[in-house]
């Protein structure tokens, strides 16, 4: 097929202002990469750009060895398999409960779901609601509250909304039961959408660390986010308390902040590439479609 | 579609219960409880004063909050809290919070009712939002079971500073530091080497200033000489005390009080503080002082003075070491020297802005329910206010920690190393002790302060010795309604002369409109709340 002048002259257009916006989403993390390799004075400096100066992985060896690192670590991945879990099993269920239109009360059920996605009860009333259970300092307080995420329920209930109904009414001649049917016919072929959700509920997940902050006390149940997240913003050389000088007015390394923003990405980088097929079709499932 | 009769019913009986909730709620603490104390002695010493050691009479364990630094994470193991409770017999279960939101954290804990007896880490003013809900102790009830406290009170006649912390009542619910004298830390660091070099003298006044960085100009004209961090805050803090005045972080409520007249006026308003406008501004506008300064962040300052981009910034006596540290790599260990100046002194003579109170404690109201709540104030009141608890929180034990020579010296141990004294050694004090962490070791005599300052910085201390405390404000003691309307009225307001304040120096608005900017603030509120302030001051 012959193309003509002006759709190349698109495509390299294209191919250089993709480049730009490649280059520019890169740049903060090649250079995050470059300064936990770097030595403090190098990034004093402001002479780290894409490339480690002053090569060193002491800091590397610092944090890794650092018990506390790897117990908020090994947090994190519970939370974040635990809560997607659970997660997926109460929004796989909801929504398919709800795209059935013959559901008695289904726009109450969806309305309700709705209204949570503006309002909300506050943060004291909140606190007070889980601790008054007795969830604080426990695995619970953290993947439950946030268990539902409505607006994945949504893209969810739009994808089996749409499956064809002569699927299950074939299925259920031949004798299952709606879990059944649910389980042999529907799940088999929504794996796009499940993977979706599973990806958009661990990210979720693994970045939180505000339900952790709200309702765990104990250091030993942080997740490495409240880790990283006290390390950058906990030592602070001057604040608006600060006007009389303060006995914990210290820096802490930027080495350490960059190192630990490395080691918690990690994980989520390696996987993404593998479930990027996944999230790019699994975003449009939601959308109508006939 | 239901009846009207039930629709009627169902509405007044929500009124019904919404005005039973609300008339519920209103659990205001009894004001004039009975301070009789007898009942709640379990645990405490029979007689305490001044020099005797706290040690409860029967093991007890006091709940706190402990504001998590990153440089000093915490450790339940710490020679601090074995000691402790080998010492006073007492154990302190901890609520650990991430300093980053500590202030969050310690609201939430108070409001929903699960705060521990002691909440450290408590600047004088961050108590009032938990006055009016009863949930925190009106501590200066019972400041009588508190002898090492009282006595520093009056040895350095600290009584009106404390007052300034009175509420409406009468009564104040924080337990600040208290010091001995003024500890003055920020100031500005230059490049000493530099000035010498070109026999330009140390500057004591902002005017100097102002003349030896037009001088480094001159020679360095690729240069601006002075690039400040903290966003400007700090240098505007400690500068307008210099100026008569209040600004950057030290701008607080807004207000200045005037002696002659007893009353107050609005600070942005005020002579004293357009003059120090216009002195920024002129260094902005001459060149010499970077117009960044304000809104660039600390590391961009910070790169700019160590690779000689600058050679003039804001800096603390804990900063300077960093940025010595640094400097020694960038720019190699003979090729530089750097210093703390004196504060410039300005119009307002030898003074400098500050007060003797610094982070403190309150303690949650449930405190005074304990049978061991004498015993918690006997705790406090040695750990954090006698000579030997504050000396034990900041030095640790004698003979393993420290050594104390004849003459009072205090040395660490030969393995201990903390703030730059002692660098062979490999055991931080802060880090692996827990001692001098800035949960519990604060405030203190000008001897115990200075004992773990670096000598440069013991001698910049010194020199400032001769320098005046600007007078203290006496309190103004809003009732829980006018304290709420006094935050809606000052905060608009402070933004809006913190947006002009940037607007004048960098020259982005003119000067000569400063009258129009002060009916402008006229305009936002500044009348009400000042007249509302002093109808407050003069009841």
């Amino acid at each position: 097929m012959k193309v003509s002048r002006s759709y190349k002259t698109f495509t390299v257009v294209n191919v250089v202002v993709l480049l730009v916006i490649v280059f520019v989403t890169l740049y903060p993390f090649i250079n995050i990469i470059a300064q936990s390799f770097s030595s403090e004075s190098f990034i004093r400096s402001g002479v780290v750009n894409l490339f480690p100066r002053g090569f060193n992985v002491d800091t590397y060896r610092l944090i890794l060895a650092d018990d506390t690192f790897w117990i908020n670590y090994r947090n994190t991945v519970t939370y974040t398999v635990v809560g997607t879990a659970i997660s997926m099993v109460l929004t796989t269920t909801f929504a398919y409960a709800l795209a059935k239109k013959r559901l008695k009360g289904r726009g109450f059920f969806i309305g309700i779901a709705v209204f949570t996605m503006f309002f909300n009860g506050g943060l004291i009333p909140n606190y007070v609601l889980i601790s008054s259970m007795g969830l604080t300092n426990t695995i619970w307080a953290i993947v439950l509250p946030n268990a539902l995420n409505i607006f994945n329920l949504l893209i969810m209930k739009s994808f089996f909304e749409n499956m064809p109904d002569e699927l299950e009414e074939a299925a259920s001649i031949d004798g299952l039961n709606t879990y059944g049917i649910l389980w042999r016919i529907v799940l088999p072929l929504s794996k796009a959408v499940l993977a979706t959700m599973i990806l958009f509920y661990a990210v979720a997940n693994w970045n939180s660390w505000f339900q952790a902050f709200l309702y765990l006390d104990k250091q030993e149940l942080y997740p490495v986010t409240m880790y990283l997240r006290n390390m950058i913003a906990g030592a602070t050389t001057g604040s608006a308390a600060g006007a009389v000088a303060d006995a914990d007015s210290t820096q802490i390394a930027s080495n350490i902040k960059s190192v630990t923003m490395v080691l918690t990405v990690l994980p989520i980088l390696l996987i993404y590439p593998f479930v990027q097929k996944y999230f790019v079709s699994g975003v449009m499932l939601g959308s109508v479609k006939q | 579609m239901k009846p009207p009769a039930l629709r009627v019913a169902a509405a007044l009986m929500l009124f019904g219960l919404t005005g039973a909730l609300l008339t519920a709620c209103d659990g205001r603490p009894s004001e004039d409880a009975e301070l009789n104390l007898d009942d709640k002695m379990v645990g405490a010493m029979e007689e305490y004063g001044v020099g005797d050691a706290f040690t409860a009479t029967e093991a007890l364990e006091f709940t706190t909050m402990f504001s998590d630094s990153p440089t000093y994470p915490y450790d339940s193991d710490w020679a601090f809290y074995q000691k402790l409770q080998e010492m006073t017999n007492v154990s302190l279960d901890t609520t650990v919070i991430p300093a980053s939101d500590y202030a969050q954290k310690r609201s939430l804990l108070i409001s929903s009712g699960n705060s521990p007896l002691i909440i450290p880490k408590t600047y004088p003013g961050e108590e009032n939002p938990f006055i009016s809900s009863g949930a925190i102790l009106p501590i200066s009830d019972y400041v009588e079971y508190m002898p090492n406290y009282e006595e520093k009170l009056e040895k350095w006649e600290l009584d009106e500073e404390v007052d300034a912390l009175r509420q409406e009542n009468g009564k104040y619910y924080v337990l600040p530091g208290l010091h001995e004298e003024l500890w003055p830390d920020y100031s500005i660091a230059v490049r000493t080497d530099i000035y010498e070099e070109n026999g330009i003298a140390l500057p004591e006044t902002w005017d100097e200033f102002a003349d030896s960085l037009e001088q480094l100009k001159t020679i360095y004209p690729d240069v601006t000489p002075y690039s400040d961090r903290f966003k400007g805050n700090s240098v505007l803090n400690f500068g307008a005390g210099t100026f008569g005045t209040y600004g950057g972080w030290g701008y607080g409520d807004g207000l200045t009080y005037n002696a002659d007249s007893d009353d107050f006026a609005y600070t942005a308003a005020s002579d004293e503080y357009k003059t120090m406008v216009e002195y920024f501004h002129d260094l902005v506008e001459r060149g010499l002082m970077d117009p960044e300064s304000f809104t660039q962040d600390d590391d961009s300052a910070i790169q700019k003075f160590v690779t000689g981009d600058s050679f003039a910034i804001g800096a603390n006596s804990q900063t300077i070491v960093s940025n010595r540290a640094t400097m020694t790599e960038t720019l190699g260990a003979d090729n530089f020297s750097i210093a703390k100046i004196q504060v410039p002194k300005g119009p307002a003579g030898d003074v400098i802005g500050g007060s003797r109170l610094e982070n403190g404690l309150m303690l949650s109201s449930a405190a005074a329910k304990s049978e061991n709540f004498v015993a918690l104030l006997q705790f406090i009141d040695w750990l954090y206010y006698s000579d030997e608890g504050q000396e034990f929180a900041k030095w640790g034990i004698e003979g393993e920690t420290f050594t104390k020579a004849a003459d009072g010296t205090r040395t660490l141990a030969t393995d201990v190393t903390f703030n730059g004294l002692n660098p062979a050694g490999t055991q931080d004090l802060r880090n692996v002790y827990g001692f001098s962490g800035g949960n519990f070791a604060y405030g203190g005599t000008t001897d115990l302060l200075r004992s773990t300052m670096l000598p440069e910085e013991v001698e910049w201390q010194i020199a400032m010795e001769s320098r005046e405390q600007a007078k203290v404000e006496p309190a103004i003691p809003y009732s829980e309604i006018e304290r709420e309307q006094v935050t809606l009225l000052s905060t608009p307001l402070k933004d809006y002369v913190d947006q002009n304040t940037l607007r004048f120096i960098l020259g982005q608005r003119d000067l000569s409109e400063y009258d129009t900017f002060i009916s402008e603030l006229e305009g936002k509120g500044a009348t009400t709340y000042v007249d509302l302030a002093n109808a407050t001051y003069s009841k």
